[in-house]
């Protein structure tokens, strides 16, 4: 391993062991709210990997968004994701957040997340199962370890 | 006091009756006649006897005409009728409700952010609210069927 991705690991450390989320919609049918709401719940058990809810955005480490960025939300979320302590990661959830999903090109929506914010990893589904969120956000974890990220927000 | 008063109050002004879907009453209504049917419902049975759940405009571009309904719930009865007006479609102006309803006021504004209809008497109407600001800028109602957006 490169000296520069051993300093970024011990950067991300805190990150690494309990990363709180913060849960945004920026336009979704309220289908990826079920099932991120879902997948915070005991049944799924989130806690076993550090992920828990932050109170704040400004206590969070990940950012979910769900649902197609119209372009009053994209305002908003960009606003959000500033006020996000350093380092930082999005995690966008569903069909919509990832590219507009079927409302791509409303004169309305923007488009996916990444439009708006750097995005680190998506999980496709419409909408994505519990598992899938948690499996999305433990394999961000896994690629924050190996100090393969490239989308930290910061810098 | 009971249901059948009220329908037979909206049916006075009625000058067209049908149905949306079963069990839900339309009345079409003259454009003048609108705000004269709640000033009289409140009259009458007072403020409590019922609800505007929501506006609905509709272009209907073919007829040069833009539909709007006004769903309204009869309490305590739970009952759902629709008054529904045309307005023509150039010049679409209708008196303002939403002094005497004041639920009228997200129906009303988003009816004119989205359609252009003007409320007189609503001062709260405005553009951009609803409809992202660049779209509002260039002046169009998108949800007219010839907006282009």
């Amino acid at each position: 391993m490169s000296r520069a991705a051993g300093e970024r690991r011990a950067e991300y450390k805190i990150v690494r062991y309990s990363p709180w989320i913060v849960h945004f919609n920026t336009g979704a049918c309220n289908g990826c709210d079920i099932e991120v709401l879902a997948s915070i719940t005991p049944l799924y058990d989130p806690e076993r990997f550090g992920v828990k809810l932050a109170p704040s955005i400004r206590h969070g480490d990940i950012l979910v968004v769900t649902g197609a960025v119209t372009k009053k939300a994209a305002e908003r979320l960009r606003i959000l994701y500033d006020q996000m302590p350093c380092p930082k990661f999005v995690v966008a959830v569903g069909a919509c957040a990832i590219d507009g999903g079927v409302f791509a090109g409303s004169y309305s929506v923007v488009g996916g997340a990444d439009k708006v914010v750097p995005v680190a990893a998506y999980v496709p589904g419409c909408p994505p199962r519990p598992e899938a969120i948690l499996d999305g956000i433990v394999k961000l974890l896994e690629i924050i370890e190996r100090g393969e990220v490239k989308e930290h927000g910061c810098k | 006091m009971d249901v059948n008063s009220k329908h037979e109050l909206l049916k006075k002004y009625a000058i067209e009756m049908g149905t949306v879907k079963p069990n839900r009453k339309v009345y079409v209504v003259e454009p003048a006649n609108v705000r004269r049917i709640f000033e009289e419902l409140i009259e009458k049975y007072g403020y409590e006897s019922f609800y505007l759940s929501t506006i609905v405009g509709t272009d209907l571009k073919e007829e040069g005409k833009i539909r709007l309904d006004y769903y309204l719930v009869l309490l305590p009865e739970e009952e759902t009728v629709v008054i529904r007006t045309l307005l023509p479609r150039d010049n679409p102006v209708i008196s303002s409700i939403v002094d005497i309803v004041p639920g009228a006021l997200s129906g009303e504004c988003e009816t004119h952010d989205l359609l252009g209809v003007i409320f007189r008497g609503n001062p709260f109407l405005k553009r951009g609210f609803f409809v992202p600001s660049d779209i509002a800028e260039k002046g169009v109602y998108p949800l007219r069927k010839d907006s282009g957006v």
